[in-house]
C-alpha cells in the first residue's frame, strides 16, 4: 500500500524537537486545555464517610465536595499505625464501595415521600370532614377502600406526597393501631445497627417509646451461628482480620473471603507471605480456593461429616495415643470435658442425661446458693466431687467465686478429664448415642449403619440423693460418641481410620467425597500447629455451612477441633465466622438510646424468624416432621408436634418471645387490673391460667393478632432477606404472589395440636407498610408509603465492624439531595407528627409487656428442667415458668420530647450490659453540659438535648467503655465483683480518653477495652475472642461457665444434639409430582440443590440494581449451574432458565461453569426483581427473586429458653432463617416475557 | 422572558391542581411568542386536555410512573449522558455554575440538572443561548419523545416542541446509541441475546487492518471535536 495518502505532504508538523530517542516531543501549542483538568479535581472540601452498608467493611472514604455536590470519592490512608511486625490495616474499600458514589444522584433513588395514590385519595377525601385519627378509622373500617391500596401492592401508583402528610397518615395509622389493637402490632424491622448506629437506633427509639416490636435480624439472616452461644454463651465474638496474620494455619471453610471481605483480604495475602499455611474447604472452585495450599472440596451440606472426622483424627493422635501437654492443660481448665453427666436408663439402655450438679447430693456438696446451677466434677487432688468455681450459680447471688481460677471454694484443685484408668473407673459400660446418617435423603450418601449406635465408656457409681447413679466426664462421652476406640472394645469402636465406621474418615471420604487422606492430612497439621504454637491454627468460616437447617452440627465440630487444640482466645487462633456485621463495639452505649432505656423499660424485642414465619403463614405450608429429626434415643414426651407448636410452647414457657402478646390489647389488659385491682403480673397470670386471656402465638391468623403496621428501614426485607418472599406477598402483604405448593390442610390434612388452624388463610395482613430507602427497592415497591432518606454521605452517624478496632463515622459531605431526610429527623419528624395525632384517642396509658427469660440476668436460671404450665406440670410464675409481665406507663402526647431527650431512668438505674451493670451518673451530666439542657416546659425539661443526629452520636460516645475509658474502667471493676479478680488494669492506661464524633471524624479511632466483649485492645495482641476467658480467668457465660461441647437440655437430647454429630440435610420435599410439571411432560430439566451465597457484583446483599456492577455481570439475575447438569437440562451458557419448586418461581439467566459442583446451584443472594427479570412462565408473574423458591424451617433447639447460655437474647439466640437444604427444578425458558404491558385502564381505574 | 421555555417548565413539573388550572394559561403561553409552529402547538392539545380533565391522583401516578421511576425516562439530563459515572458529579457543578454566573441561585430541592430546572433558567436567557444550550442535549430530547411516543404517552408533545425549539436535528450517531442501547422487543429472542451478547475480544492490533500508527493518525484528523453538553459558556 502506497503511504502518499497518509503522509502530510504540504505541511510541516508542530514538532519542534524530540528526546529520548524520539519518544518525547516539545510543541508549542496552547495548554489552556489543561485547565480543564486542574478544574475538574478542584474541591470545596473533602469529608471522611463511609459506606453504612452491611459489608462489615467500614472502610475509611474521602468524599470530595464541590458547590455542594459529591464530585468523586478516594479510598483514606490515614488508620492509625498497627504495631511494628503487622501489616498495617489500609487501603481498606474496594470496587463495589467505589461504585457507589454516584449512586446519590442516580435515576434510582426516591426523591420525594410516595404514597400509594389509591390511598391517598382516600385519606385526603377522609381529612376533609375527619381528624388523622379519625379518617384512618374509617380508612380501615370500610373494607373495601382497604383493598383497594391492599391489593395493589407492587403494581406502581405512588403519587408523591409532603412530608407533613406522609408522616401524618403514619402516626394516625400507628395511633389508631395502638389504640385498637395494641402498640406491640406496629412492627419494624431494621438490620445491621453496627453499619449506621444512629439511624437504627432512630426508629427504634421511635418503636420503643410506643410500645411497638422492634425486630431482630442476625438471626433471622440466618448469620447468627447458635453454636456460638450455645457453647460460648457469646453472640459471636472473633478476631479482627489483622489477627489472621498471627496465624499459622488458617482453615477457610465456607467462607470466601477475597469475594466477601475484599477489604480484608490482604491479611489473608500478607500471611501466606509469612509462612501461614491455608487451607480451603468449599465445594466449588471459589476466588478462595485459589489461596489454598490444599483445596477439600466436600458434597454442599456435608461438611459435619468433614470436621467430625477430623476431629476423630485430632482426638486420636493428640488426646489418646498421645497427651498433646498444652491441649490436656486447656481442656481441663477452660472447657466442660472434666464435668460429670449422669447416665439416664432408656428402654433398658444408658442415655447420657444431664450435668450432674451439687444439687443432686444429699448434702448439696456444701452450696446454699443456686445449687441446682453448679456442676460438678472429680478432683485428682481430694480424690472426691467438688464443684468447681465458674459455673453459672456462682454467676448470681453471690460474688467472688466466678472465676476460672482451678478452685472450688478455698480449695485448690486438679480436675479429672478421664476416668479412663482402672483406678478412676468402677466399671464399664455400654451407651447410646444417635447417628442419623442413614436418614439423608436421595440427594446425599446414606450409609448403612443403625440408628442408634452403642459405645462403651468409663463410669463410675455416685450416691446421690435419689439413689445411685452411673456417671462419666464430658470427655469420655465426647471420645466415645467420635467413635474412638480406647481398648475398652465394643462394637463402634473404630480402630483404624480405614474402618467404615462413624466417625472416621473413611466413613467422611464416602459421605462428603473427600479423600481420607487429604481429611486426615489437613486435622494433623492443623493440630500440630497449634500443639507448637500454643492454639495458633484458625478457622474462618461462613455462610456457606452457617446457612443449613442442621448448621450448628457443622458449626459444633469445627469449634470441637478448635478447643480440643486449644485455640479459643490466643492470638492467631480460634474461630472467626464472619457472618453479618454484628460488631456493634460501644454497643452498651447504644443500648439506651436505641430502645429508650432512658426512659422506659424493657422495649419489646422480637425474634423475626418465628415471627415471620407464623405471620407470613409458611407455618401452613411446613413439609418437615418433627419425627424427622427427634433422635431415636429422645427420652420420653410429648415431642409427636408441628413445628409451630413447639415455637408456641417456647413462647408461653418464656422462653422465647412473643410479638403480638396477647390476643387482647395489652393497653385494656392494664386496665382491666387496674379495675379489678390487682397488679399486673398476677393479674395476667391469672387470666392466662384461667383461659380468659390468650397469648397471640396460639392463633396467629386471627385478625386480633395481625401485625398491622410495619416499619421497614435500612433493610430490603421484600428483595433481599426474606426468605419464603412469595408467602411475604401472598399473606402478610396479600397481593398477587407464585405460591404453588398447597397448604398442610390440603396436603397431607394434617394439624396442629397448638395452634389454631382456619380454613381460610388471611391474606392481607398489614393495614401500612412504610419503607424509608434512598433508593425504589423491591420492598419500596411493594410499600404503601416510601419516605426518601438521606444516603451514607448525606447523613452524621457511627460504624463499626467486628474486622477491625476503629470506631468510624458516616458524615453528611452535603445535604439529603432531593427531598430526603436523615433516618433520625424522619423518625423525628413522625415522633412529633405522633404527638400531635394521638392524643385525640390516647393518653398516659398503662401497657403491659411480656418479657421472655434474658440470657445474662439473674433470671436466666429459671428452668432447670423443662415443665409446661399449661399442661398443668407446674405452676404459672412470671419470669420463672412463663414470660414476666411487666407495666410500662406510655406517655403518648409527650412521645415527642422524650425522644429528643436523655430521660431519668440512666440516673436512676444506671446502665449496663452482658449481665454487669454500672452506675452512669457523670456520664450523663457530661452530656447534659455536652449537647446543652432542655429549656422547655415539660416532660424533659432539664434534660440533656437529643435533638441532632451528632447529640445521638455523643450519647453513644459517652456511655459506652469501649468509647469512654473512665466507664471502662468502672465497667471493669464491676465484672471484678463477680469474679473476685482484678480485671481494670486493662483499660486503666485509657482512662482519660473520651473518643467524640470530631475526634472520629480527625481520625478513626481504636476503641477501648471493655468487659462486654471477651477480647481486648492492646498495643501487644490483636483483639481475638475468648482472651479474657483464658487470660483472665473470667468464666464464660454458660451453665458450666466454660466452654460448653456437651448440651444437656431436655430437647437437646430429644433432638440428638447433646453432643456435636453428622446430620444430612434435611428433605423439604417441595419438589412434588404435581409441581414438577417437566417430570410429568417429558421436557428436560434437572432438580438441584439451591445455595444463595454472596455475590462479587453487588454492594454485599444490600443491592444489585447498580449499573457499574450490573455491566460487569450480564445485567441481570443470574445463575450458575454446572455443565453436566446444563447438558442434562439441554442449557447452554446465557439461556434464560427457570427455576421452580412449591414455594414459587424465579427467571434468570444460566451461567455454566466447571466451578459448580455437579448437582448445586448458585444464585448469588439480592438480585433484584426490579432489574431486567422477565415474567415466569409457571406463575404468570414477574420473576421472583431467590427467596421465591425458599421458605423458612424452624429448628426447636433454637426454641430452647430458661436455661443458662439457652437463655433468649435478642439477635443472640432464637430460631434462625436456614435456606440451603432447599432443592429447585431447573428448567430452559420457552418464551421469555417481559410482561412490560402497562396495567388495564379499567384495572387501573378500580 | 421566552413564556415558551417556561411553559414547557411547567408542563414537565409534578401534576398538581395549580397546574390544572394554570392549563388555559399555558396553552395561551406556548403561542405568544411564537417560537413553536402553529402544527407544533397543535399537538399539545392531548396532552392539556388530560391534564385539564384527568383526575389529578391519576396524572401524579402516570407522572411519578414515567418520571421518577422509570430510569430511560429521567428528567435528569445527566442520567442519560453520566449515569452513575463519576463524571455526573463534575457535570452538574458546572451547570450549577452556569446558573450563577447568569444571576440565578437555584432555590429547589431538584438537582440542576433536571429539565424543568433548566427550561425555567433558559427562559430567561436570550434566545440564541437558550438555542444553543438545548442544541446540546438535542439527542436526549429526540430520545425521550421516541420512548413516550412509543408509550403513547401524550408528553412526547413536550419534547417534539423542545426538539423544534433547540433548532438542529438531533446528533444522529448520538441518539442512535441512545435508542439503540434500550427496550428492544422483548418478543424477539434474537435481538434480545443480540443485546447481551459480549462482544469478542481480541487482543494486540487486527493483523489485518494496515499500520495501526497511519489508521490512529488518520482518526484523529477525521474526527471533530466531541461534544458535551456540560460547556458552561
Amino acid at each position: 500500500m502506497s503511504h502518499l495518502l497518509d503522509r502530510l505532504n504540504f505541511f510541516q508538523s508542530k514538532q519542534l524537537e524530540t528526546f529520548s530517542d524520539g519518544h518525547g516531543q516539545v510543541t508549542r501549542e496552547n495548554r489552556d486545555w489543561e485547565d480543564t483538568y486542574r478544574n475538574r479535581w478542584r474541591h470545596d472540601k473533602i469529608v471522611r464517610s463511609t459506606h453504612g452498608v452491611n459489608c462489615t467493611g467500614s472502610c475509611s472514604w474521602k468524599i470530595y465536595v464541590k458547590s455542594g455536590i459529591v464530585t468523586w470519592e478516594t479510598q483514606q490512608t490515614d488508620y492509625p499505625r498497627t504495631r511494628p511486625g503487622m501489616p498495617n490495616h489500609e487501603p481498606r474499600g474496594c470496587a463495589r464501595g467505589a461504585s457507589y458514589s454516584w449512586y446519590l444522584y442516580s435515576a434510582n433513588r426516591v426523591k420525594n415521600p410516595l404514597v400509594r395514590g389509591r390511598l391517598m385519595k382516600a385519606w385526603r377525601r377522609m381529612r376533609e370532614s375527619m381528624s388523622p385519627a379519625a379518617a384512618w378509622k374509617a380508612l380501615q373500617e370500610d373494607p373495601v377502600l382497604r383493598a383497594s391500596y391492599v391489593q395493589t401492592r407492587g403494581k406502581g401508583g405512588f403519587v408523591r406526597a409532603t412530608w407533613d402528610e406522609a408522616t401524618e397518615i403514619i402516626a394516625a395509622a400507628n395511633a389508631y393501631t395502638a389504640k385498637t389493637y395494641g402498640p406491640d402490632r406496629v412492627f419494624g424491622f431494621s438490620p445491621i445497627p453496627a453499619m449506621s448506629m444512629v439511624s437504627y437506633a432512630a426508629g427504634s427509639r421511635y418503636l420503643s417509646l410506643l410500645g411497638g416490636v422492634c425486630m431482630s435480624f442476625y438471626d433471622w439472616y440466618c448469620d447468627l451461628p447458635p453454636a456460638s452461644p450455645q457453647t460460648w454463651g457469646e453472640q459471636t465474638d472473633v478476631p479482627e482480620s489483622a489477627d489472621w496474620y498471627n496465624s499459622g494455619f488458617l482453615l477457610l471453610w465456607g467462607s470466601n473471603v477475597p469475594q466477601t471481605r475484599t477489604p480484608d483480604a490482604h491479611f489473608y495475602t500478607e500471611a501466606r507471605y509469612r509462612g501461614t499455611k491455608s487451607a480451603v474447604i468449599c465445594p466449588d472452585y471459589s476466588e478462595a480456593a485459589k489461596f489454598g495450599d490444599i483445596w477439600l472440596a466436600p458434597k454442599q451440606g456435608t461438611d459435619s461429616a468433614l470436621a467430625m472426622a477430623m476431629g476423630h483424627v485430632i482426638l486420636r493422635e493428640f488426646h489418646l495415643d498421645r497427651q498433646a501437654e498444652y491441649f490436656e492443660d486447656y481442656c481441663r481448665k477452660y472447657t466442660d470435658m472434666p464435668m460429670l453427666v449422669r447416665l439416664e436408663e432408656k428402654d433398658g439402655k444408658l442415655v447420657p442425661g444431664r450435668f450432674v450438679r451439687a444439687d443432686d447430693f444429699s448434702d448439696k456438696l456444701g452450696e446454699k446458693n443456686n445449687p441446682e446451677w453448679k456442676t460438678v466434677a472429680f478432683d485428682a487432688k481430694s480424690k472426691d466431687i467438688v464443684a468447681p468455681n465458674g459455673s453459672v450459680g456462682f454467676r448470681w447471688g453471690e460474688q467472688g467465686e466466678w472465676n476460672l481460677e482451678e478452685r472450688a471454694g478455698e480449695t485448690t484443685t486438679d480436675l479429672k478429664l478421664s476416668l479412663i484408668l482402672d483406678d478412676d473407673h468402677d466399671e464399664v459400660v455400654g451407651v447410646d448415642f444417635p447417628y442419623f446418617g442413614g436418614a439423608a435423603s436421595s440427594n446425599f450418601v446414606k450409609c448403612e449403619h443403625p440408628d442408634v449406635l452403642t459405645r462403651d465408656l468409663p463410669v463410675k457409681r455416685l450416691k446421690l440423693a435419689d439413689g445411685e447413679a452411673m456417671v462419666a466426664t464430658v470427655f469420655d462421652l465426647f471420645c466415645a460418641n467420635y467413635g474412638l476406640d480406647r481398648g475398652l472394645g465394643g462394637e463402634w469402636a473404630a480402630k483404624s481410620y480405614d474402618d467404615d465406621m462413624p466417625y472416621t474418615p473413611a466413613w467422611a471420604e464416602k459421605i462428603t467425597g473427600v479423600s481420607r487422606d487429604k481429611i486426615i492430612t489437613v486435622a494433623r497439621e492443623f493440630a500440630l500447629n497449634a500443639e507448637k504454637t500454643q492454639g495458633k491454627s484458625m478457622v474462618i468460616l461462613g455462610a456457606g455451612i452457617n446457612h443449613w437447617y442442621h448448621m450448628d452440627m457443622t458449626y459444633r465440630g469445627i469449634i470441637n477441633m478448635l478447643v480440643m487444640c486449644g485455640c479459643v482466645g490466643q492470638s492467631g487462633g480460634g474461630w472467626s465466622h464472619y457472618v453479618g456485621q454484628e460488631k456493634l463495639r460501644p454497643q452498651t452505649g447504644w443500648q439506651p438510646l436505641a430502645f429508650a432505656l432512658d426512659w422506659s423499660r424493657p422495649p419489646r424485642h422480637m425474634n423475626s424468624t418465628s415471627a415471620w414465619y407464623a405471620h407470613t403463614d409458611q407455618w401452613r405450608y411446613e413439609t418437615v416432621n418433627v419425627r424427622e429429626i427427634l433422635s431415636p434415643t429422645a427420652p420420653e414426651g410429648d415431642w409427636d408436634a408441628s413445628l409451630i407448636d413447639y415455637n408456641i410452647r417456647a413462647e408461653r414457657m418464656g422462653w422465647l418471645p412473643s410479638a403480638p402478646q396477647f390476643k387482647t390489647n395489652p393497653l385494656e389488659v392494664a386496665k382491666a387490673a387496674k379495675k379489678a385491682g390487682k397488679e399486673i403480673a398476677p393479674y395476667v397470670a391469672e387470666q392466662l391460667k384461667s383461659g380468659e386471656l390468650q397469648m397471640s402465638c396460639e392463633d396467629p391468623d386471627a385478625p386480633e393478632n395481625w401485625p398491622r403496621n410495619l416499619f421497614i428501614w435500612r433493610s430490603n426485607l421484600l428483595g433481599s432477606s426474606g426468605k419464603g418472599h412469595e408467602y411475604f406477598l401472598k399473606h402478610l402483604l396479600g397481593t398477587d404472589n407464585g405460591v404453588l405448593g398447597h397448604d398442610l390442610r390440603e396436603e397431607a390434612g394434617v394439624t396442629c395440636k397448638e395452634a389454631v388452624w382456619h380454613d381460610e388463610a388471611p391474606r392481607g395482613k398489614l393495614d401500612l407498610l412504610v419503607t424509608i430507602d434512598f433508593r425504589m427497592s423491591t420492598t419500596c415497591v411493594y410499600s404503601d408509603i416510601v419516605l426518601p432518606t438521606a444516603s451514607w454521605y448525606e447523613k452524621d452517624d457511627l460504624n463499626t465492624s467486628d474486622m477491625h478496632p476503629f470506631i468510624h463515622p458516616l458524615q453528611a459531605a452535603v445535604n439529603p439531595a432531593y427531598e430526603s431526610k436523615s433516618d433520625w429527623e424522619i423518625f423525628k419528624a413522625i415522633a412529633k407528627k405522633f404527638s400531635e395525632v394521638a392524643p385525640e384517642i390516647l393518653g398516659t396509658e398503662t401497657d403491659v409487656v411480656a418479657l421472655p427469660i434474658l440470657h445474662d440476668t439473674p433470671g436466666e436460671i429459671a428452668q432447670d428442667h423443662v415443665k409446661d404450665w399449661k399442661k398443668g406440670e407446674c405452676d404459672l410464675i412470671p419470669g420463672k415458668t412463663a414470660p414476666n409481665f411487666i407495666a410500662v406507663e406510655r406517655d403518648y402526647p409527650n412521645l415527642y420530647k422524650k425522644f429528643t431527650s436523655i430521660g431519668p431512668l440512666l440516673d436512676k438505674l444506671g446502665n449496663g450490659g452482658k449481665g454487669i451493670t454500672w452506675n452512669t451518673e457523670i456520664e450523663v451530666q457530661h452530656l447534659r453540659d455536652l449537647n446543652g439542657v432542655v429549656l422547655d416546659e415539660g416532660v424533659s425539661q432539664g434534660m440533656a438535648k437529643l435533638d441532632t443526629a451528632i447529640d445521638a452520636c455523643e450519647m453513644i460516645l459517652m456511655l459506652a467503655p469501649e468509647t469512654n475509658g473512665e466507664v471502662a474502667v468502672r465497667a471493669w471493676e464491676q465484672l471484678g465483683k463477680a469474679t473476685g479478680r482484678e480485671h481494670a488494669h486493662l483499660a486503666r492506661p485509657k482512662e482519660d480518653e473520651k473518643i467524640r464524633f470530631h475526634d472520629i471524624a480527625a481520625q478513626p479511632r481504636k476503641i477501648i477495652s471493655s468487659p462486654t466483649w471477651s477480647g481486648i485492645e492492646s498495643e501487644h495482641v490483636c483483639y481475638n475472642a475468648g482472651y479474657t476467658n483464658v487470660h483472665e480467668l473470667i468464666p464464660w457465660r454458660t451453665l458450666t461457665g466454660r466452654q460448653q461441647l456437651y448440651q444437656d437440655h431436655l430437647w437437646m437430647r430429644a433432638f440428638g444434639e447433646g453432643f456435636c454429630l453428622y446430620r444430612p440435610p434435611v428433605d423439604l420435599k417441595t419438589i412434588t409430582k404435581e409441581v414438577n410439571t417437566d417430570e410429568q411432560n417429558g421436557t428436560p430439566h434437572v432438580v438441584l440443590n439451591f445455595i444463595t451465597p454472596h455475590q462479587k457484583w453487588g454492594i454485599h446483599s444490600t443491592y444489585s440494581d447498580n449499573l457499574h456492577m450490573l455491566t460487569l455481570n450480564r445485567g441481570g439475575p443470574v445463575v450458575w449451574i454446572s455443565e453436566i447438569d446444563a447438558k442434562t437440562a439441554g442449557i447452554v451458557d446465557n439461556d434464560w432458565i427457570e427455576l421452580y419448586n412449591t414455594n414459587g418461581a424465579l427467571t434468570a439467566r444460566a451461567v455454566v461453569s466447571q466451578r459448580l459442583k455437579q448437582g448445586t446451584t448458585y444464585m448469588y443472594h439480592a438480585q433484584e426483581k426490579i432489574v431486567n427479570t422477565p415474567g415466569s412462565e409457571r406463575t404468570g408473574r414477574r420473576g421472583g427473586i431467590h427467596n421465591s423458591v425458599t421458605r423458612a424451617v424452624l429448628k426447636p433447639t433454637h426454641m430452647i429458653g430458661g436455661y443458662a447460655q439457652l437463655s433468649y437474647g435478642f439477635n443472640y439466640y432464637g430460631t434462625v432463617g436456614s435456606n440451603r437444604d432447599e432443592f429447585v427444578v431447573v428448567r430452559k425458558m420457552n418464551k421469555v416475557d417481559w410482561l412490560d404491558q402497562p396495567a388495564k385502564t379499567k384495572e387501573a381505574a378500580e | 422572558m421566552l413564556m415558551t421555555f417556561k411553559a414547557l417548565s411547567a408542563l414537565l413539573s409534578y401534576p398538581t391542581p395549580e397546574l390544572k388550572e394554570a392549563t388555559g394559561e399555558i396553552a395561551e403561553a406556548l403561542q405568544s411568542d411564537g417560537l413553536l409552529s402553529a402544527a407544533q402547538v397543535e399537538t399539545f392539545k392531548p396532552l392539556l386536555a388530560d391534564l385539564g380533565a384527568a383526575d389529578v391522583y391519576a396524572l401524579q401516578e402516570q407522572y411519578v410512573s414515567l418520571f421518577d421511576r422509570s430510569r430511560t425516562l429521567s428528567l435528569n439530563l445527566f442520567e442519560h449522558v453520566h449515569g452513575e459515572s463519576r463524571d455526573r458529579g463534575s457535570a452538574m457543578v458546572d451547570l450549577i455554575e452556569t446558573y450563577r454566573a447568569a444571576g440565578f441561585e437555584p432555590a429547589t430541592s431538584e438537582l440542576p440538572d433536571h429539565l424543568p430546572v433548566l427550561l425555567e433558567f433558559l427562559a430567561h436567557q436570550p434566545l440564541q443561548d437558550a438555542r444553543d444550550i438545548l442544541a446540546d442535549a438535542a439527542h436526549i430530547l429526540e430520545a425521550l419523545r421516541v420512548r413516550l411516543t412509543r408509550r403513547e404517552s401524550d408528553y412526547a408533545a413536550v419534547f417534539g416542541a423542545l426538539v423544534q425549539l433547540s433548532a438542529q436535528s438531533a446528533d444522529a450517531e448520538a441518539l442512535a446509541i441512545l435508542l439503540a442501547a434500550e427496550e428492544s422487543d422483548p418478543e424477539d429472542l434474537e435481538a434480545l441475546d443480540a443485546v447481551w451478547e459480549e462482544s469478542e475480544v481480541t487482543f494486540g492490533p487486527d493483523p489485518n487492518a494496515g499500520c495501526p500508527q497511519v489508521r490512529d493518525m488518520l482518526a484523529q484528523m477525521d474526527d471533530p471535536a466531541p461534544k458535551h453538553l456540560n460547556r458552561s459558556a
